[in-house]
């Protein structure tokens, strides 16, 4: 889950990490006696999870003069997709230079590495690219929960020591915050000294309730839902539902979708233990899609009970087709039951898939 | 030997569970079938002198492993108290550590692999099937009425995939020689390529079939060393069409060399020259070109 610059400055405030000061507005007029509280020039700074912002003209420069007006102006604005509703009034900044820092977890070494540079400010993906010597990278071993000055030393080289003191104390908040990124781009030079000008933090959704947090906000209001029924669910824009056990068969059922030159509606793993309940209303849930016009139900594992699934099939009443595929334990009992009530069964993935694309030819 | 054999004594840590009380059974019904050691003690804080099926349950690893000679242990207990689990297990020098527990916090699993590593031991995991030998053993939860005895080593991601495409294999006549899943999270202990060494030196494998999906690039370094080792390789990688995997930032992005989609991913398998089936269920054929 992403926290929003906003918050991910509130965090470092409370760990020590050097921040312009601002205040968070939700409305136009909060913004003149916001400005009263942070500086004479400001910059006011959208709210919104998209990258490439400044760009999109999510940033606008403001004095108080004109405050008001340029805040009732970013509020009106909807930026790639998403409407302005909570905007950062912040300190306008006299930088002298610029830097780039982040903690994130390298994949294929197991373990933490801190990036940075001191060309900051610009996209990063692209100074990797074209200047990879300009980014430096340090790995960390997981057992420190302290970084170790000799890191903090390899990271910095000859940069200002007071961006050790960041680097050692952003470390921190990666550990404590369960993040699986932390990043400060840029960190910036002023005459006020370093400070973090922009921030991200994105948690480790599998930490969400050990850090304190119930729901996952990233999620859309269906998957949320889906979410607490133990399911994962992405919706798409075809016409074929699919439920599937494992995320690894149902990326796959998706794919021979595609093979067979259908178009997919969801992404609906049910995960274990699939039982009559869970899987009628994962049938419900991807029925109750506009545009969905059959459903094929793509279950395989050797703990899963067919007849269990048959009668969550069954319970769920819908009127667009189901096309199922079930391996398992009581696979006669289950196929039986879906006759009965006039469910297709067929004996392979391929097959059932075939046969759901064509109902949609 | 493949991590582990016939006569490898099985701790299960979280054995009093709804998950470890029903794979106790079935991995013991199975290690009665075929002979091997199976589960012979099993682990709960609390819960010791309890019996489940008739294994013993112990407080703590180190009491189990005072009374039996363990080669390896299964980790079913809650996400929350894994990597505690795996360091219990890794700290009394247990060789083989199998998770197959999901949703584990990813600072607990680094910090874990890390120690284990330390100490000797090999975690496979967390959030995987886990391993089957066919007619050797069984730690975890691969069905073994989908598998049969042979010559193809199958190693993957993915849990009910995997299931998929043994019953693939078995129903075209191509036994395993071990199906090895290493888990679908990023970090995770033995990868592709530790795995392949395995296999390699075991020396019963004559093809290796590599199950991927999107993210990362342990499918590439797996193909690499197998290559490097001779060995031949058909793969499956799922993801083609799926939505774009929930990344880790652009740092994230940038760190794994490329964005890990499953698209780019059969490119570099194919330009590496390994046949890349496009569903499971041409896997066999594939098999059938390489031999």
């Amino acid at each position: 889950m992403k926290f929003r610059e906003y918050e991910a400055k509130q965090i470092f405030r409370d760990a020590g990490i050097p921040v312009p000061s601002s205040v968070l507005i939700t409305s136009p007029n909060e913004a003149a006696p916001a400005l009263l509280k942070v500086a004479e020039k400001v910059v006011l700074k959208a709210q919104v999870d998209v990258g490439g912002r400044g760009k999109a003209g999510g940033i606008l420069p403001a004095n108080a003069d004109n405050i008001t007006s340029v805040a009732a102006e970013l509020f009106g604005k909807t930026i790639k997709g998403l409407k302005v509703e909570k905007v950062l009034v912040e300190e306008a900044l006299e930088i002298s230079h610029e830097y780039y820092l982040s903690i994130t977890i390298d994949r294929s070494r197991k373990m933490p590495v801190i990036l940075f540079s001191k060309e900051g400010g610009v996209e990063i993906e692209t100074l990797a690219k074209e200047r990879p010597g300009a980014l430096h990278r340090v790995y960390v071993d997981p057992s420190f929960v302290v970084l170790p000055d000799f890191i903090v030393r390899n990271v910095i080289g000859d940069a200002p020591k007071e961006i050790g003191k960041i680097v050692k104390t952003l470390y921190a908040v990666f550990l404590t915050k369960d993040a699986v990124l932390a990043e400060i781009n840029p960190l910036v030079m002023t005459p006020k000294g370093v400070l973090a000008a922009d921030g991200k933090i994105i948690l480790d959704d599998n930490s969400l309730a050990r850090q304190g947090i119930s729901e996952n906000r990233d999620l859309a209001p269906r998957e949320a839902e889906a979410e607490k029924h133990g399911f994962s669910y992405v919706e798409l824009d075809g016409s074929i539902g699919v439920i599937g056990n494992g995320a690894g068969l149902t990326m796959a059922t998706l794919d021979i979708i595609a093979h067979y030159n259908g178009k997919a509606a969801n992404f609906l793993d049910v995960g274990g233990g699939a039982n009559s309940d869970r899987v009628m209303y994962a049938v419900r849930l991807v029925a109750s899609m506009p545009g969905v016009k059959v459903i094929v139900v793509n279950l395989l594992g050797g703990i899963t009970r067919c007849d269990e699934v048959a009668k969550g099939i069954v319970a769920a009443g819908i009127s667009q087709p189901v096309i199922v595929r079930l391996a398992g334990t009581n696979e006669a009992e289950g196929r039986l039951l879906l006759e009965e009530h006039g469910y297709k069964m067929l004996d392979t993935m391929d097959l059932a898939i075939r046969a759901a694309v064509e109902v949609t030819q | 030997m493949i991590y582990a054999g016939k006569n490898t004594g099985i701790l299960v840590q979280g054995a009093t569970g709804s998950q470890g009380k029903f794979h106790i059974n079935l991995m013991n019904e199975y290690a009665k079938k075929i002979g091997s050691a199976g589960v012979i003690a099993g682990t709960t804080p609390g819960k010791g002198g309890q019996e489940v099926f008739g294994v013993p349950v112990y407080n703590s690893v180190v009491e189990a492993i005072e009374e039996h000679d363990i080669g390896a242990s299964v980790i079913f207990v809650p996400a929350g108290g894994c990597g505690d689990a795996i360091m219990e297990a890794a700290d009394a020098r247990i060789p083989t550590v199998i998770t197959i527990t999901e949703h584990t916090p990813v600072h607990d699993i680094m910090r874990a692999i890390t120690y284990a590593r330390s100490c000797g031991t090999r975690v496979i995991g967390p959030n995987c099937p886990g391993m089957l030998v066919p007619g050797e053993c069984k730690l975890g939860i691969i069905p073994a009425n989908l598998c049969m005895k042979g010559d193809v080593g199958v190693v993957s991601r993915s849990g009910t995939l995997t299931y998929q495409v043994i019953s693939e294999l078995t129903s075209s006549g191509f036994g395993q020689s071990g199906i090895i899943g290493i888990g679908g999270d990023a970090i995770i202990g033995q990868t592709f390529s530790e795995v392949i060494d395995e296999y390699h030196a075991d020396g019963r494998t004559k093809t290796v079939v590599l199950i991927g999906e999107v993210g990362g690039n342990l499918e590439i370094e797996g193909a690499s060393r197998a290559i490097e080792l001779d060995m031949p390789v058909v793969s499956y990688i799922a993801g083609v069409s799926a939505p774009k995997e929930k990344r880790m930032g652009h740092a994230g992005a940038i760190v794994e060399g490329g964005e890990g989609d499953a698209a780019s991913k059969i490119e570099r398998l194919q330009i590496l020259g390994i046949p890349v089936a496009t569903r499971p269920s041409q896997i066999p054929e594939l098999i059938r070109e390489v031999r």
